[in-house]
């Protein structure tokens, strides 16, 4: 009975000491804090639904801080970046790698690409007076109009969704001549929503219909329904913006009943890691920030695929050019402070961006728009599981929310 | 949509919760657990469905069945054997805790993997994910082989407590442990063997669920393990049967129930948005006409809802 015990509490203890372990995962890319370096704190969910994003994110992020090193720095201070997995996002697990970092002297917040996965980092940065930038949160609410005055300081180098709905909306309309549309809304997070959102508006400005529009929210066990109910329904495209657990079954789901009509996604249906065992993914068509198919029109983007496949981590989606964008935006802003790192001053200056050149294209803020608008998107065709770049495309009105 | 098409996908619905149901049933009427950690064995035996790649259909059901029979018999020898004798309250938040842990082990792989938590795709019996068309009728193989897992895991199972010794001693331990120990009946054997037998129960379940769904990820098997209970507990916990047609009808009213309301509106009843809310609504009035059950015996005694 006492070995029982005893075994007992092995085991409870190597449980403890395991969740404990899982619970903040702190790793840092460099040693302790000088006077000549800047540290940034990458606190995003490298292991859970949005790591196909992140990932890919970060290694880019990492090369370009390698190449502005390489360079002599920023103003002659090196670039240190300190990385912490949120492990699938969790609010307390975020708070802890903020505190964290911020701790081990970092001065700029790097965060999830999704604003709903980043709000608890993302609050925990601006508390503390930081500059925050996510390299690809797709929606508005990275700035005021989410975190109030605090987020003045908060930025992507995503494109907002205002900007993705309508870009796919005018290449379907305009290009592929689909004038009516099914949509199909995954609630579980505002990027989803809001691309759909501007889509439409979009779409029926230019005189298209929506002759069906369903919703679901991600776990919510109704997706079978909702492809019963698209199928029910004719039109020349089903759009949607998803890229969970439930869009591959939504996509087998629609093809196993036999409908083959072209399905158009939004950059979060990236990348072939979702493409189901049993059904060929064909007549599908998405925008993203680069092809990681080897096709990029860009040849730095290409030069970027092959130094992230050199170190055996090539990208799975087109975000990660956004982690290289970042970085690049986030010195030029200290270059411009004259090295100041001051969360306000950094801010100032970032909103004032226009038409800054970096490896994913132009990037522009505004007072309202914390987030990217403008950029030329790579519109990408798959037929037969094999996706290929077809060609760039710019919105030319952004859509409405 | 045509209603019909409603009644059918929301059959299939309450097959899937139904399979799931027999093997949490199983447990509570031998351990008086509720196992919240069900989900995560069928989690375990998805992701040895995804693992081998290109074996034949046969072999990695194989392997599933294997794998969440070896987790279901670890969970009960580290966690539920020295717990036994605790308050069931502590068995509960235990379950709850495997649950995590395997969910967050599943997680941590991928950082190993250096790959996406979004999943990993499964080709098992992919084929019975396509449809028979009758009329504007599509009905998926796969819901017919739901419904029959479902009723043939319920009959075996029925088959195995009135047919054999082992299942003999099932039913006298769930009736009276202490006195069926007693009277010989060894307590780990019995406790083991309706272990395993959830454990093939959650394969069968992560091959169903696997096909329609086509990958696993690290919360396979909770969301449907968490409706499932409480199905099972508005069905009345205490029978096998009634617990089995209370899981089937939370996941039949969670599909019809979504598919019927609208996709906008600002309230309950008004949006399949809120499907939850009506869906809960629902199971409260229930068991406040029904303590016992829906589809408990008539002046069958409450049983002890922990």
């Amino acid at each position: 009975m006492r070995g029982t015990k005893r075994w007992g509490l092995a085991v409870a203890l190597a449980l403890v000491v395991a969740i404990a372990v899982a619970a903040v995962g702190v790793t840092t890319a460099s040693g302790a804090q000088s006077a000549g370096t800047i540290k940034l704190a990458y606190v995003a969910d490298f292991t859970g639904q949005m790591a196909p994003f992140d990932n890919p994110a970060l290694t880019a992020a990492k090369l370009e801080i390698k190449n502005v090193n390489a360079k002599g720095g920023v103003l002659g201070k090196k670039l240190v970046l300190l990385q912490c997995d949120t492990q699938n996002s969790k609010p307390d697990v975020s708070k802890s790698c903020v505190d964290n970092l911020v701790g081990q002297g970092a001065v700029i917040g790097l965060v999830t690409c999704d604003v709903d996965a980043a709000t608890a980092a993302i609050q925990e940065f601006l508390n503390k007076n930081l500059l925050t930038v996510s390299p690809c949160i797709g929606t508005d609410q990275m700035g005021p109009k989410r975190f109030g005055a605090k987020g003045k300081l908060a930025f992507s180098f995503g494109n907002v969704a205002q900007d993705e709905g309508a870009a796919m909306a005018e290449y379907a309309y305009n290009v592929k001549h689909w004038k009516t549309a099914i949509t199909v809304t995954d609630n579980v997070i505002v990027y989803f929503k809001n691309i759909v959102q501007a889509f439409t508006s979009r779409f029926k400005q230019l005189g298209g219909k929506i002759v069906d529009a369903e919703s679901f929210t991600a776990g919510d066990k109704t997706i079978s329904s909702v492809v019963s109910r698209v199928n029910s329904h004719k039109a020349a495209v089903i759009v949607t913006s998803d890229g969970f657990a439930d869009w591959p079954t939504e996509f087998a789901g629609i093809r196993s009943l036999g409908n083959n009509t072209p399905i158009m996604n939004s950059w979060a249906g990236d990348g072939t890691y979702w493409y189901p065992k049993g059904t060929k993914v064909s007549n599908y068509w998405y925008v993203t920030y680069a092809s990681v198919f080897g096709d990029d029109p860009s040849p730095q983007v290409k030069a970027l695929i092959a130094q992230m496949k050199a170190i055996h981590q090539p990208p799975a989606t087109g975000a990660f050019v956004q982690g290289s964008a970042a970085i690049d935006g986030i010195v030029a802003a200290i270059k411009s402070a004259k090295g100041s790192t001051t969360g306000s001053t950094l801010a100032a200056i970032m909103v004032k961006f226009h038409n800054l050149p970096t490896i994913s294209g132009k990037v522009s803020f505004s007072p309202s728009l914390h987030s990217v608008f403008g950029r030329a998107y790579r519109v990408m065709e798959v037929q037969n599981s094999k996706p290929k770049f077809v060609q760039l495309y710019t919105t030319k009105k952004l859509g409405t929310l | 949509m045509n209603h019909v098409q409603a009644l059918i996908d929301a059959i299939g619905e309450g097959a899937v919760f139904a399979l799931i149901a027999v093997g949490i049933g199983l447990v509570f009427g031998v351990l008086r657990l509720i196992n919240f950690a069900y989900g995560q064995l069928i989690m375990v035996a998805a992701y040895a469905l995804a693992f081998p790649g290109n074996w034949p259909d046969a072999a990695s059901i194989g392997l599933a069945v294997l794998a969440a029979v070896v987790a279901s018999l670890v969970m009960e020898r580290i966690a539920f054997r020295p717990l036994r004798t605790a308050d069931p309250s502590t068995m509960l938040v235990a379950t709850f805790a495997i649950a995590y842990l395997l969910q967050n082990g599943a997680l941590l792989q991928y950082t190993y993997r250096q790959q996406g938590g979004l999943g990993d795709s499964i080709g098992t019996l992919s084929g019975l994910n396509q449809a028979v068309t009758i009329g504007s009728l599509h009905i998926r193989w796969v819901t017919f082989l739901a419904i029959g897992a479902g009723l043939v895991s319920l009959g075996g199972l029925a088959l195995i407590l009135t047919r054999t010794s082992i299942g003999l001693q099932m039913r006298a331990a769930s009736m009276d442990f202490r006195t069926a120990r007693l009277l010989g009946v060894k307590a780990d054997t019995v406790i083991m063997a309706a272990v395993a037998i959830s454990g093939v129960l959650a394969a069968v379940a992560a091959v169903v669920l696997s096909i329609s769904s086509t990958s696993v990820n690290p919360t396979t098997g909770f969301q449907e393990t968490i409706f499932v209970l409480v199905g099972v507990v508005a069905g009345g916990i205490d029978r096998l049967v009634s617990a089995t047609l209370g899981a089937f009808a939370i996941g039949f009213a969670i599909e019809l129930v979504g598919t019927e309301l609208p996709n906008s509106g600002a309230t309950p009843f008004t949006s399949n948005v809120y499907m939850p809310s009506v869906i809960y609504l629902a199971v409260i009035v229930v068991l406040l006409l029904r303590p016992a059950g829906l589809f408990a015996r008539r002046g069958q005694r409450t049983v002890e809802r922990v």
